[in-house]
Order: structure tokens, then C-alpha cells, then sequence
């Protein structure tokens, strides 16, 4: 495998190897580019996954843990952040393969309407609500690219809604779950459209990788068989393949630099044993996600860049978008064991557009599922009932019957919701921490219990024995990071142009969560895919005329 | 760590990391499950049956609670899967940093059920009833949070902690530890 000396200019350093980083290495380096990926965690092997909730929750199993990964937060400026003890609030996988290691590979597209809802609902004020700079019709080949080369799962042409595709999933949808049933059950009762789930799961060998084996732990956890399609498994070994690219595990960027004239010269990192060291590159491309991608910016300030690294428009940070989730319980007289299988196997999208008759904005998405694995659905479940004693031990004993409608729905942008540095706190490794300061905005918490009124009539309709509905209280904690970086193309109201590159820094590129202009409908990882293919191809296009 | 290299020795042993093509992804789950299950008896046998970190009255009055929050009745409850041994553990090693609020929080209790019972020796010293006259008083604190979820976390996590003694707590959830299901998985996608 391919290795490169830190003193050897790169073409490219990619920071991260998550959802956009492990496309964004395989496209340069199929490119004939050099290519470096700096990841802060370590490279993780299906032998070394275990179902254990204890430490992929609590202790930083595959995740950031509290400990070394510090992290504060606060609903407004005028409080003072406070770093909790349990999780940081931005949880995301720290590992080579990112969070598409530990995500539940829900992947729905975005459609038509994300890209230029603003000049058809016209602004909402006090709100950063913009349209993109890109259309769907722009992304739709990256989308069915995803679709393909990552492995997407699902059945095309059941949704009258759904937005136009070129081609067809690759992919049976995975086999429907008792909860799936039903909410379909439920659904068609009420006339609406519930439809397989999209997943970028294996429902057959595909890829070089086998078919699901029901393990059931989705959610949180890694795939030990690589049915799930964590970039771990998929375009990061192509990307090694070429001879061009070393992903560098356990090297955790602190900072990038600068010369005089204000071009980035490459990536100050420690490494496994917290030396300090430094990558050289023609480029950089960012691709850390929402949260550490303008912490990132926001740490490599310098005498050009008083206020962060490509930070003239004052926006790296802000507009950070979580996406809502509601959730409803419901019981049914038989077992499900939800615990089994995929998280998801049926969704409904017939509440996608935003309808002024509502009264506020937003739109979304729902799905069925059990929610989190045993342990974590039991401490949870004391939130919509019984906490403790009698009461809760009765409802515990329902877990093979119950399952959950979860309600996915848009989070408006807001400048007061964003990451910034914490004046005091430091990681373990002595780098300034990020706060985070987020309330959602009313909107989007109004549109979060409407979407789970909506989920209460499916699972009623569906013969359920009782429906309760889980608290819709502000967000705490994020596993999508959105927003921060946003892609236009005003200099002043955007930190990206349209093809990724940061609008200040001539070979600066950035590529994740962060550029969302908007946040969807939940399930935001297929768009940022598919963002970071067409990002690849262009960026390659800009190394090879020498415009970097 | 010990686990997991056992569990990874197994897999290579199983010849799990020959040409692709050739893996066994069946056989691969079940040697995983194999691995699991054996690391989680040795843990267990190993697991501590006396305290390391709390003194014997906040250790009675810690199985007091935790033993209201899931009471043991026709079935195990926090008692029986052994959730005070699993705290005790926890707050000594690798819930260390939950260690100076849980401790705190204790005290504060203790405190106020010295008040709400001047008479009582202690909050295990109270009949069961009068247990849970008092939680109800303070089951929105806190504290009692946090020992919510370490009563959670001792009844449900993976055995290989100290806690969910004999599955206990999974076997109360009808959760079967397997690495591999087939279809059906419920009465509705039959």
C-alpha cells in the first residue's frame, strides 16, 4: 500500500474519511492525484465490532466519548456552555469510515423542492432559508452514482412524489419487518404512499460484500459482515487500490496552514503517539463533517484570517442544522421483534412539501423501526411512561411488541445556532474545544409534532393496542451536522462556491455536512454523498488544469 | 482489549482474513457469537462480589433504590442482575468521570430522607412502601436520573460489565444475543 512522507507535497490532503472523504479519496486518487486522508480515529476491522451498547454509547466505542472528545453546549449566547458528562452533543463516529461506519444508511434522496424551496415559500424572516446554487437535476447523476457504487438497496417508482432518477436501485429492498407491515398496513388505510425503505444495506451480495445477516445492530454500531456500506468498506480500499492514496489513521488535525500570499500549504496534525506533525500538500479538501469541519476553520486563524480560515462572509460556523426527530410508540397484540433485522424497512413521504395551511414551515419524513437497541430502548422508554417501579418493569416486558414511528423533519438555518470555540475548554490533545450553541427554531418543533400526530393516526389505523408519543422537547444532542460551511454563490452569504471550493482560499475545497444549504427531511447522508462524488470529479478536473 | 483480541484470534484462526471470495460470512457470525458469549462468562465469572469503591450503608441504600426502579418480583429485577456490583464497578473505573455527581447526589439524598424520616437509620432502613412515598418526591432530581440510567445500564448492557447477571435484563426484554436472525423475524411479516 501506498505510503507518503509528511515532507513530500501531496496533491491533496483530505481531512476525514467519513461519507464525503472516503468518496472524495477514491475519486482523486482514480484521478492519478496524490492523495493523503488524515483521520482522527483508528481503522477499524469488522473482527473488532461487538454489539455492545455500553461502550459504542457511553465510552466512545466507535464514537466521541466525553472524555477525550470535549464538547460544550448551550441553547444562547447569553448562557455559558457546559460540557456534559454522558455524550457530546455532536455524536459522530471517530474512525476510519466516519459516521458511515455507525449509521443506520437510511438514504433518501433529497428532491426537486430542497434545492429552491426559498423562491418558491418566498424568505422567512429572521431566518438564513436560501435556496442552493446547485439543482436536483445537477445532482441527480451523483445520486444514482451513490445509488451504484456505494450500494443502495430499494424499490424505484412506488412513490407518485418521488423525484425523477435515471436509473434503478441496484438492489432488491431488504426483506420488510413486522413494523414495516404494519405501518404500511396503517397507511394505506389512511390512502397515503408508505413505500420500501432505501438503505444502503445489502439485500443481496453486492459490491464484493455479502447480504444482511439480521444482526440488528444498525444504529450506532458497525456492520460486521460489510452489508452495510460504511466508505470503510466501499471507496476506501478502491481509493488505496489505485497506488495513490494512504488513508493515515490516528492523525487528528489541529490546524491548517497558510503562506503569505494565503493559500493553504497543507495539515498540522498529531499522530498515533500525540507527536506533532505536519502533511504538505497542494490542496486541502476538508471533509470532517458539520461540527470539526468549522471547528477546523475556525482554529486555523491567522494574521490574513483574523476570524477563521475562509471565514471572510463570518458564516463558517453558523446555520448549523440538526434535523428534528420525533418519536411514537406503539404497541401491538403480537411480537415483532424489532430488535431483529434493519432498522427500516418502510417510510412515508406523502408530508414532504411544506403547506402554508399548516401555519408554520417545515416538512418531512417518516419511518418504522424499534428505535435504539435493548439496552438503550429500555432507559429510553421511561420517557413516554412509567420511569421506574411496577409500571416501568410492565412496560419493559413489552419490548418484542413494540415498535416506534420515528418523524424526521426540516430544521431551519439560524445564525444563532452554530459552532464556535469555547473560550476555555480543550480536548485531550489541547485543542480548543467546540461549543455549540442550538435551539431549534418553533417552526421546526411545530412541525414535529404535527409529522408525529401523523404517525400516531398510522400506528392507530394499524391495530395498535396503544399509542404514546415521546417528548418534543428542544435538541441536546445532533448526529447530523449540517449547515455550518453552506455552498452559493455570494462570497458574502456563502463560505463554498458551487463545485466546493471555499470562496477565499484558492486550494481550500470543502465537502460534507457542512455545505447543506438546507437540511432535507432527516437522512441527509445520501446528499452528501452524492455531493462529494461531483465535488471529486471537479476538483480532479481543477488539479489536473493546474487551478488549484 | 483482552476480548477482543480473543474474539479477532478466533475469526483468524477460522481463516476469516483469507482471499476474498472464499469467507464463510455465516460461519464468521457464529464464531463472532461464540467469542461474545465466551468473553461475556469470563467477565462474569470474574465479576467482583463485594464492593471496591462504596462503604456498605451507600451500597445498601444504592440496591435500595435501584432495586425500586426495577423491583424484582415473579421475575429478576436490579437486585438479581447484580446492578449495584455493576454502579460499584462502574463509578471506579470506566464511569470514573460520573463518579464526583453520582456521589454528591447520594449524599444529597440520603440527606433528604434523614429529613422526611428523622426515625429512619437509613433510606434502606425504610419499609418498601414508605421507599416509594419518598421517591416520589424526588424522582424528577438529578440524581435520580443518574441512577436511572446506571440502573439501565446495569440491567441491560453486555453481561461482560458486571452487571445483567445471567441475561437477566435481556431475558425480561424477550432480546435473544444473537449475531444472526432469520426471517420471520415477527408474528406480522410471517
Amino acid at each position: 500500500m501506498k505510503t507518503y512522507r509528511p515532507s513530500e507535497t501531496v496533491d491533496f490532503v483530505i481531512v476525514g474519511s467519513g461519507a464525503a472523504g472516503g468518496v472524495l479519496a477514491r475519486e482523486l486518487a482514480n484521478a492519478r492525484l496524490s492523495v493523503v486522508v488524515l483521520e482522527q480515529g483508528p481503522r477499524v476491522y469488522p473482527t473488532d465490532l461487538r454489539h455492545d451498547e455500553l461502550k459504542n454509547w457511553f465510552l466512545g466505542g466507535l464514537a466521541v466519548d466525553p472524555i477525550r472528545n470535549r464538547q460544550s453546549f448551550r441553547r444562547s449566547a447569553s448562557e455559558t456552555a457546559v460540557a456534559p458528562l454522558v455524550r457530546p452533543p455532536l455524536f459522530y463516529a471517530r474512525c476510519v469510515g466516519g459516521s458511515s461506519m455507525h449509521y443506520t444508511a437510511n438514504y433518501w434522496r433529497f428532491r426537486e423542492i430542497d434545492f429552491r424551496e426559498r423562491s418558491v415559500l418566498g424568505e422567512i424572516s429572521g431566518t438564513g432559508f436560501a435556496d442552493w446554487p446547485i439543482s436536483y437535476a445537477e445532482l441527480e447523476p451523483y445520486y444514482t452514482k451513490v445509488d451504484w457504487e456505494i450500494g443502495v438497496s430499494g424499490q424505484a417508482g412506488l412513490d407518485p412524489n418521488d423525484s425523477p432518477r435515471s436509473k434503478p436501485y441496484p438492489m432488491p429492498p431488504v426483506r420488510v419487518k413486522s413494523s414495516g407491515v404494519l405501518f404500511e398496513r396503517g397507511a394505506r388505510k389512511l390512502g397515503w404512499n408508505p413505500v420500501p425503505a432505501p438503505l444502503a444495506i445489502n439485500s443481496v451480495p453486492y459490491g464484493g460484500r455479502p447480504a444482511c445477516v439480521h444482526c440488528g445492530f444498525c444504529h450506532g454500531f458497525g456492520c460486521e459482515v460489510m452489508a452495510k456500506a460504511a466508505t470503510a468498506w466501499t471507496t476506501i480500499p478502491q481509493a488505496e487500490a489505485t497506488g495513490n492514496c494512504e488513508i493515515r489513521a490516528e492523525s487528528y488535525v489541529s490546524r491548517i496552514e497558510t503562506d503569505k500570499r494565503g493559500r493553504v500549504t497543507g495539515a498540522a496534525y498529531f499522530d498515533a503517539s500525540g507527536k506533532e506533525q505536519f502533511q504538505k500538500a497542494r490542496a486541502v479538501v476538508l471533509a470532517a463533517n458539520g461540527g470539526e469541519t468549522a471547528r477546523l476553520l475556525l482554529n486555523s486563524a491567522g494574521p490574513r484570517f483574523p476570524q477563521g480560515l475562509a471565514n471572510s462572509s463570518g458564516l463558517v460556523g453558523k446555520y448549523l442544522m440538526f434535523n428534528y426527530t420525533a418519536r411514537v410508540n406503539a404497541l401491538f397484540e403480537h411480537e415483532l421483534n424489532e430488535y431483529k433485522s434493519v432498522q427500516v424497512t418502510r417510510i412515508l413521504h406523502d408530508f414532504y412539501d411544506s403547506d402554508p395551511k399548516r401555519g408554520f414551515y417545515g416538512g418531512g419524513g417518516l419511518d418504522c423501526r424499534i428505535g435504539p437497541q435493548p439496552a438503550f430502548w429500555a432507559i429510553r422508554t421511561a420517557s413516554d411512561g412509567p420511569a421506574w417501579g411496577k409500571g416501568y418493569k410492565e412496560r419493559l416486558r413489552e419490548f418484542p411488541r413494540s415498535m416506534q414511528v420515528s418523524c424526521h423533519t426540516t430544521s431551519l438555518a439560524l445564525e444563532s445556532n452554530n459552532i464556535s470555540i469555547d473560550p476555555t475548554l480543550k480536548d485531550a490533545w489541547g485543542i480548543p474545544a467546540i461549543r455549540v450553541t442550538y435551539r431549534d427554531h418553533p417552526d421546526d418543533l411545530a412541525m414535529a409534532r404535527w409529522l408525529q400526530d401523523r404517525g400516531v393516526e398510522i400506528m392507530e389505523a394499524a391495530g395498535s393496542l396503544r399509542t404514546t408519543k415521546g417528548p418534543v422537547t428542544e435538541s441536546s444532542l445532533a448526529f447530523h451536522l449540517l449547515g455550518t460551511c453552506r455552498m452559493g454563490n455570494d462570497p458574502a452569504k456563502s463560505v463554498v462556491d458551487k463545485f466546493h471550493r471555499a470562496h477565499d482560499v484558492r486550494n481550500l475545497f470543502i465537502c460534507d455536512g457542512s455545505s447543506l444549504v438546507t437540511s432535507g427531511r432527516g437522512q441527509p447522508t445520501m446528499t452528501i454523498q452524492a455531493l462529494a462524488f461531483r465535488a471529486g470529479e471537479h476538483i480532479a478536473r481543477y488539479a489536473r488544469r493546474n487551478e488549484i | 482489549m483482552g476480548q477482543q483480541l480473543t474474539r479477532r484470534d478466533t475469526l483468524r484462526a477460522l481463516g476469516a482474513f483469507t482471499a476474498a471470495g472464499a469467507f464463510d460470512w455465516p460461519a464468521i457470525a457464529r464464531a463472532a457469537h461464540e467469542a461474545h458469549a465466551a468473553a461475556q462468562s469470563a467477565a462474569v465469572a470474574g465479576a467482583p462480589l463485594t464492593y471496591t469503591l462504596l462503604g456498605a450503608a451507600d451500597a445498601a441504600d444504592v440496591e435500595a433504590l435501584t432495586s425500586q426502579i426495577i423491583p424484582s418480583d415473579d421475575t429478576p429485577g436490579a437486585r438479581e442482575a447484580g446492578v449495584t456490583y455493576f454502579i460499584d464497578r462502574a463509578l471506579g473505573s470506566f464511569f470514573a468521570h460520573w463518579r464526583p455527581t453520582f456521589m454528591q447526589g447520594l449524599n444529597g439524598f440520603q440527606a433528604a430522607v434523614r429529613a422526611a424520616y428523622p426515625q429512619a437509620a437509613s433510606f434502606a432502613a425504610l419499609s418498601s412502601d414508605q421507599q416509594i412515598e419518598f421517591l416520589h418526591t424526588v424522582d424528577r432530581t438529578p440524581f435520580f436520573e443518574q441512577a436511572r440510567l446506571l440502573t439501565g445500564c446495569g440491567m441491560f448492557m453486555d453481561p461482560s460489565y458486571g452487571g445483567n447477571r445471567d441475561n437477566v435484563g435481556w431475558k425480561l426484554l424477550g432480546f435473544e444475543d444473537q449475531h444472526t436472525f432469520e426471517p420471520p423475524f415477527g408474528y406480522y411479516d410471517r
